[in-house]
């Protein structure tokens, strides 16, 4: 039986239950293996204690974990805050970045839903309607009408009556996190609303203004990077000692003397890693080391706080934060007077620094910035290093990361080079600008509270993990090993995690990694077999 | 903070299930939270992980990379998941009383 579509009222429903809980026979369908809901996996509810002691009332999953009010008192402050938040998103001095798309998205949508039919969310829902991108917008864009602007009846009747309360305000707060901000709505809008930075925006006065956050993003995130130096938890002393160790492993495994060089004043090159890649990919930086050797690049790595984690969360959730984190990257290059910064594999810390961070970083401070993707572009398409498509005889497909692809136009650099050295390169279709995210965005990838992992699997990530495997359909067989090229901390971090738990290695020999291994694996004065085809 | 309960007795832990508080683990701690991570038999192997990422988390205050750990306890990273099933991140280093690791890994 069909249920009931949740409409906007329901929100403000006082009720402790979940408004809607999914399951695999909702969901959108999946080729082979996955071809029948049956061969997914259960799906677990959320715990009862998680619905005793957070707020987690939306859909049977929890991002933000926020503790339960214990008082009406409690609540209506908490209440009283938002609308000083929601009073600050529309005024100049305190929302300078984004007012102007803000404005323009609240006062035209049509209505028209082209951009809900646009959103993986949506779709592989099974088109569930709390997840339209229009539906988020809608709650913010009638709050506006009667709060920012204090309409009256004859606004209510024109632009739709809303209940405020803290069930809806904490409802809001889990709904803002179930857009990944791939923008792929915002692109597809034919009058130019975003809805996709309503989220975002609506994430921001949570954090700015109510100090809520997932603590993924924010206290193991922003905090501990700004504190330590990396979100990974790695200071100076431990970033070199693994890199240290990183270059003796890469050495042994190319047959090439690795030294990855440190703090290097005047520099034409500072690379900055997200610094996950040297926690959980060492082969990445290592392939980084030996391409930018090769090439005769004067390059260095630094040992400020931050300058050796690119990653900014605060691209995702909160402007002030996201400030704070821009500068100290600038602050590592000019402390070293570099010619310019390269960015590494990651998608977001490409868009925070060169796009984003381009109005905060004045004077001495706009340091030139580059993608890494160019950089290598120019590399391997001049022909400084020899390579060998050969080596790389097995079928590629390259997976677009959203902040570097559509929305910072990257999108041919990757491409000159993947079909330059993978004979056997396929696209994913869309691809491009067209893409749709991995499902991790926007700090998903990392976020894996209570049941919140499966949530991801099922329903952010289930378009690309249908778009893998249609782009393999003529080459399924465990006999092939196949590779996803993903050039992003986040999305490799997100397909990693949904090729294990759809067991897509043992089963259809599917593997992944960046752009940087793929070129190594090529070069002809490297030992052959650097992608060794072992599960990591 | 929710509570973990086994053998009757009670963990706070996060929201991921990691102790909340990584000071008192002990090796009761780890064959405690064991079942919850499909390890049904703590074998000289497992002491072997979770000794090596006790030791590190001392002296360093985070997880080792996973190649460390790889190199240093002398286990290919398919045997470690074999261990731990859900793999060294969570299940050994949950089992380690290590707090969860941070960032994009």
């Amino acid at each position: 039986m069909k249920k009931a579509p949740v409409r906007l009222d329901d929100l403000a429903g006082a009720g402790k239950r979940p408004l809607i809980h999914l399951e695999n026979e909702d969901l959108m369908s999946l080729p082979a293996p996955l071809d029948h809901p049956s061969k997914d996996h259960n799906w677990p509810p959320l715990s009862a204690q998680a619905g005793e002691k957070f707020e987690c009332f939306l859909d049977d999953t929890c991002a933000v974990s926020i503790p339960q009010p214990k008082t009406k008192e409690e609540e209506d402050a908490l209440v009283a805050k938002f609308l000083s938040g929601l009073d600050k998103l529309f005024v100049k001095e305190n929302n300078w970045s984004f007012l102007q798309p803000l404005l323009l998205t609240m006062e035209h949508c049509a209505k028209c839903q082209t951009c809900s039919e646009a959103c993986h969310i949506y779709e592989a829902s099974g088109r569930e309607e709390i997840y339209r991108p229009t539906f988020r917008s809608e709650i913010l864009r009638r709050l506006y009408f009667k709060y920012v602007k204090h309409g009256g009846m004859l606004s209510s009747w024109q632009h739709g009556a809303i209940t405020l309360n803290w069930p809806l305000v904490a409802r809001l707060i889990e709904l803002s996190y179930r857009c990944n901000l791939c923008r792929r709505c915002a692109q597809t809008c034919p009058i130019g609303v975003d809805n996709g930075l309503v989220a975002h925006e609506l994430r921001k006065l949570f954090s700015q203004e109510m100090g809520i956050a997932p603590k993924e993003i924010h206290d193991n995130g922003s905090m501990l990077q700004l504190r330590v130096g990396s979100s990974t938890g790695m200071n100076s002393e431990v970033v070199k000692d693994n890199i240290e160790f990183i270059d003796e492993d890469i050495s042994e495994k190319a047959g090439i003397h690795v030294e990855t060089p440190w703090d290097v004043e005047g520099a034409d090159v500072l690379l900055i890693h997200n610094a996950g890649e040297i926690m959980a990919w060492p082969e990445n930086p290592g392939a980084f080391a030996l391409i930018l050797n090769a090439a005769g690049i004067k390059w260095t790595l630094s040992s400020e706080i931050a300058g050796y984690d690119s990653i900014n969360y605060g691209l995702w959730y909160d402007d002030a934060q996201f400030a704070r984190v821009a500068i100290k990257h600038a602050e590592a290059a000019k402390k070293l007077k570099v010619k310019k910064i390269v960015l590494g594999e990651c998608g977001h810390a490409h868009k925070a620094l060169s796009v984003i961070a381009d109005r905060i970083l004045t004077g001495d401070l706009n340091i030139p910035r580059e993608s890494s993707m160019t950089l290598l572009r120019d590399i391997v398409m001049s022909d400084r290093i020899k390579l060998d498509p050969s080596r790389n005889d097995f079928p590629v497909t390259l997976h677009d990361p959203c902040n570097l692809v559509r929305l910072m136009g990257v999108v041919e650099p990757q491409r000159e080079i993947v079909r330059k050295i993978c004979p056997k390169f396929r696209e994913m279709e869309p691809h491009g600008v067209d893409n749709y995210c991995c499902g991790g965005g926007s700090g998903f990838a990392i976020m894996s509270g209570h049941n919140f992992a499966d949530w991801r699997f099922h329903v952010s990530g289930r378009k690309k993990i249908e778009q893998i495997l249609n782009a393999f359909a003529n080459c399924t067989d465990a006999s092939i090993p196949k590779y996803v090229c993903a050039p992003c901390s986040n999305c490799k971090g997100m397909i990693r995690d949904m090729i294990a738990y759809y067991n897509l290695w043992e089963s259809n020999r599917i593997h992944y990694g960046g752009l940087v291994e793929l070129i190594v694996n090529a070069m002809v004065d490297v030992k052959p077999g650097f992608i060794d085809w072992e599960w990591r | 903070m929710p509570i973990f309960e086994v053998a009757g007795k009670q963990y706070e832990v996060d929201e991921d299930g990691f102790l909340e508080n990584p000071e008192i683990w002990n090796q009761d701690v780890a064959c405690d939270f064991a079942s919850s991570e499909g390890v049904t038999e703590l074998t000289e192997s497992h002491w072997k992980v979770i000794n090596y990422l006790r030791s590190y988390y001392l002296q360093f205050g985070i997880a080792p990379m996973i190649r460390k750990l790889c190199k240093e306890t002398g286990f290919k990273l398919n045997e470690i998941y074999v261990m731990f099933p859900s793999g060294p991140a969570k299940g050994a280093c949950k089992l380690a009383g290590l707090p969860k690791p941070t960032g994009c890994v």
